[in-house]
C-alpha cells in the first residue's frame, strides 16, 4: 500500500541501535521505580490490613459488641456507641459553622475577612490533635468545671473536624459554575436564595464528602480525646457533663500494652472495628458521590 | 436595483417585514449612561430608548460593550465585584441606578436569557417552576401548573416535555434547553426581555426556531438582543443599534440601517469591512 504522503514514507522506522538500546533502559526504569513504589504502598496497605483483619477476626464475636467492657475483658459495646456519639456529635457540632464559613469564602470572597479565616483554618488543621485534647482538658474539663464527659470530647473533635468541613465546602462551592448563579440572580433571587437554593444544593455532593472525610477524622482520632472523654465501662447515660464516655481508639490504646489475653483481644477488636467504620465510610462516599453511580448523575439524566 | 452591486450581507429580503408593529411608548431610556470596571470605562455616554414591543438588536464587534450594556438594564453588572454605573437607565419611569432601587424587583420586570443555556439541574418542571416559587408567584399546585404550562407552550416547548416535565433540564438539547431558559424567564412574567446572544451557541435549525420565538414573543413583550449575526439582527429586529468601542454610534430602523446606514462606520461594519 502505497502512503498518502510520500515524505513519511522515507521516515526511518527504526531508531539506529545504540538509542534503541538507551530508550528501553530508560523504558526500563521507569517501570521498575512506578512498581517499587507501588509495592512499597500496596504492601504496607495490605500489611496493617492484615494484622488488623486476622487478630480482630480473631477476636471478635457476638459478646464483644453485645456487652460492656469489664475490667479488662468483656466487650466494646460502650465504646462502640461512645466513638459513634463523639463523632457524629463533634461533625453536628462543627457541620453548621463549617458550612457557613465554607459559604462565606467562596461566594463572598471579597474584604480582609476571606484571607483571615483561611489562614485561621489552615493552621487549625495544622495544631496537632493531641494539643487540642490538652486544651480541651484546660478549659473545659478543668476550668469549666465539665469533667471527662461527652460534650468535651464532642467538641474536641469538632475543633478536629472543623478546618475539613469548611475547606471542604469552599471547594464544593467554588465549583457551582457561575452561570447557575447568574440564572438564578436573573430571576430576581436574592443573595441568600441563591446561596440556599442554588449554590448549597449543587454543592451538596462536594460538601458531603469534606463531612465524610471529617466523620473518618473524628472516628478515627484518640489524642483529643485521651484527656476530654475519659472511658466507661457503661453505656451512655444522656448526661452532656459529668460522665465520661467509652470509644474505640481508647480500647486499643489502653488494652494492647495490658498484659491479658483479654485485652488484648478487646484491642484486636476494636482496632478492626474502627478501620471497618473509616473504610465504609470511604466506600460509602465514593459510591454516593461518584460521577457515574452517585445522585450527580441523576440531576444530569 | 441590481443585487450584485449590494454588500454582501445584504443579498436577503428581511422576511419578518409583516410582523413589524408600530412603535410604542419608551420603555427604556437610557441618558449619558457611563460604565466602568474598576477603574477601566467600558461605556461611554449611551444615549437609548427602547419602545414597547419591538425588539431593538444591538450589533457591534467583540467588546464593544454591547453585552455589558444588556447586563446595565437588569443590573446583573451588580454582581461583579468593582463594576459601577454613571447615568440615567429609566425603565417605565424609574431610574433603576437610584439609592433603594428594589433590584429585584427590577430583575422580576426584566427578564434575562443568557449566551449560553444554563437550566438548573434540577427537573424540568422545577427549573420553570423557580422563578414562582422565590419570588412567591404561585399560590397553590394547581395554579402553579398552569403557570408552568403557560410559560412552557409560550416558548414553544410543552409539546415536547408535556410527557416528562420531571426528567431532569439537562437530559434536554441544546436548543430545548435555551428555550426552558425562556419559559423559565416568561413564568415571572416580565415586561422586557434581555437576549444575550441567545442562538450563538445553536445549529442554523434551532437558531430559526428561536428568531421565531422572538418574533412571537413581540406581541407580549419588548425585546432588546445582543447578537454577532447581522442577518439575524435583520430578519427580527424593529430597530437595530450600533455599538463601537463603548459608544453608540447609530441607532435606526432595521431597514434603514441595512440600506442606508448614515454614518460610515455602520456601513463599514455591516458590509463587512471590519469586525
Amino acid at each position: 500500500m502505497a502512503s498518502l504522503n510520500p515524505a513519511l514514507s522515507t521516515l526511518p522506522l527504526a531508531a539506529p541501535r545504540r538509542r534503541a538500546w538507551r530508550r528501553r533502559i530508560f523504558d526500563a526504569c521507569g517501570w521498575g521505580l512506578c512498581g517499587l513504589a507501588f509495592l512499597c504502598l500496596g504492601a504496607a496497605t495490605v500489611w496493617i490490613l492484615a494484622t488488623v483483619v486476622l487478630h480482630g477476626l480473631g477476636a471478635l464475636n457476638w459478646k464483644m459488641i453485645t456487652q460492656g467492657t469489664v475490667g479488662t475483658g468483656g466487650g466494646l459495646m460502650n465504646a462502640i456507641e461512645g466513638t459513634l456519639i463523639l463523632a457524629l456529635g463533634g461533625i453536628a457540632l462543627a457541620l453548621p459553622p463549617g458550612l457557613a464559613a465554607g459559604i462565606y469564602l467562596a461566594e463572598f470572597d471579597t474584604g480582609w475577612l476571606a484571607p483571615v479565616i483561611r489562614f485561621f483554618s489552615d493552621v487549625l488543621v495544622g495544631v496537632p490533635s493531641i494539643v487540642i485534647g490538652y486544651f480541651g482538658y484546660v478549659t473545659l474539663v478543668e476550668d469549666l468545671g465539665w469533667g471527662f464527659s461527652a460534650a468535651a470530647g464532642g467538641i474536641a473533635l469538632a475543633i478536629i473536624a472543623l478546618p475539613y468541613i469548611t475547606r471542604g465546602s469552599e471547594m464544593a462551592i467554588r465549583q457551582v459554575p457561575r452561570e447557575m448563579r447568574d440564572a438564578a440572580y436573573a430571576l430576581g433571587a436574592s443573595d441568600s436564595r441563591v446561596v440556599m437554593s442554588i449554590t448549597v444544593p449543587l454543592a451538596l455532593p462536594g460538601v458531603l464528602t469534606g463531612v465524610l472525610l471529617a466523620l473518618a477524622i473524628a472516628v478515627g482520632e484518640t489524642a483529643p480525646l485521651l484527656y476530654t472523654a475519659g472511658w466507661s465501662n457503661f453505656l451512655w447515660n444522656g448526661h452532656l457533663i459529668q460522665e465520661p464516655v467509652g470509644y474505640l481508639t481508647y480500647a486499643i490504646w489502653a488494652f494492647i500494652t495490658e498484659p491479658f489475653a483479654s485485652a488484648h483481644a478487646l484491642a484486636y477488636a476494636a482496632a478492626l472495628l474502627v478501620t471497618g467504620f473509616v473504610l465504609v465510610i470511604s466506600i460509602f462516599a465514593r459510591l454516593a458521590l461518584d460521577e457515574n453511580t452517585g445522585w450527580r448523575r441523576r440531576m444530569r439524566g | 436595483m441590481n443585487p450584485t452591486s449590494l454588500p454582501p450581507a445584504l443579498h436577503f429580503t428581511p422576511p419578518a417585514a409583516a410582523n413589524r408593529v408600530e412603535p410604542g411608548r419608551p420603555v427604556i431610556g437610557v441618558r449619558g449612561l457611563d460604565f466602568f470596571y474598576g477603574p477601566a470605562q467600558v461605556l461611554f455616554g449611551i444615549e437609548l430608548q427602547v419602545r414597547e414591543r419591538e425588539i431593538l438588536a444591538l450589533i457591534g464587534p467583540s467588546g464593544c460593550g454591547k453585552s455589558t450594556f444588556l447586563r446595565c438594564l437588569n443590573r446583573m453588572n451588580d454582581t461583579i465585584p468593582g463594576a459601577h454605573a454613571r447615568g440615567l437607565v429609566e425603565i417605565d419611569g424609574h431610574n433603576i441606578y437610584a439609592p433603594h432601587t428594589n433590584v429585584i424587583g427590577l430583575r422580576r420586570k426584566v427578564g434575562m436569557i443568557f449566551q449560553r443555556s444554563n437550566p438548573f439541574p434540577f427537573s424540568i418542571a422545577e427549573n420553570v417552576a423557580y422563578g414562582l416559587k422565590i419570588n412567591g408567584l404561585a399560590k397553590n399546585r394547581s395554579e402553579r401548573m398552569a403557570r408552568i404550562e403557560s410559560s412552557l407552550r409560550a416558548a414553544g416547548l410543552w409539546d415536547e416535555v408535556k410527557d416528562r416535565l420531571n426528567k431532569p433540564a439537562l437530559s434536554l438539547s441544546g436548543g430545548q434547553q435555551q428555550r426552558l431558559c425562556i419559559a423559565r424567564a416568561l413564568a415571572i412574567e416580565p415586561e422586557i426581555l434581555l437576549m444575550d446572544e441567545p442562538a450563538s451557541a445553536l445549529d442554523p435549525i434551532t437558531t430559526t426556531r428561536i428568531e421565531e420565538l422572538a418574533l412571537e414573543l413581540k406581541t407580549r413583550y419588548t425585546i432588546v438582543i445582543v447578537t454577532h449575526n447581522l442577518q439575524q439582527a435583520a430578519r427580527i429586529s424593529d430597530r437595530t443599534s450600533f455599538f463601537l468601542m463603548g459608544r453608540v454610534v447609530e441607532t435606526d430602523s432595521t431597514q434603514r440601517m441595512f440600506t442606508n446606514p448614515s454614518r460610515k462606520e455602520t456601513e463599514d461594519y455591516i458590509t463587512g469591512r471590519f469586525g
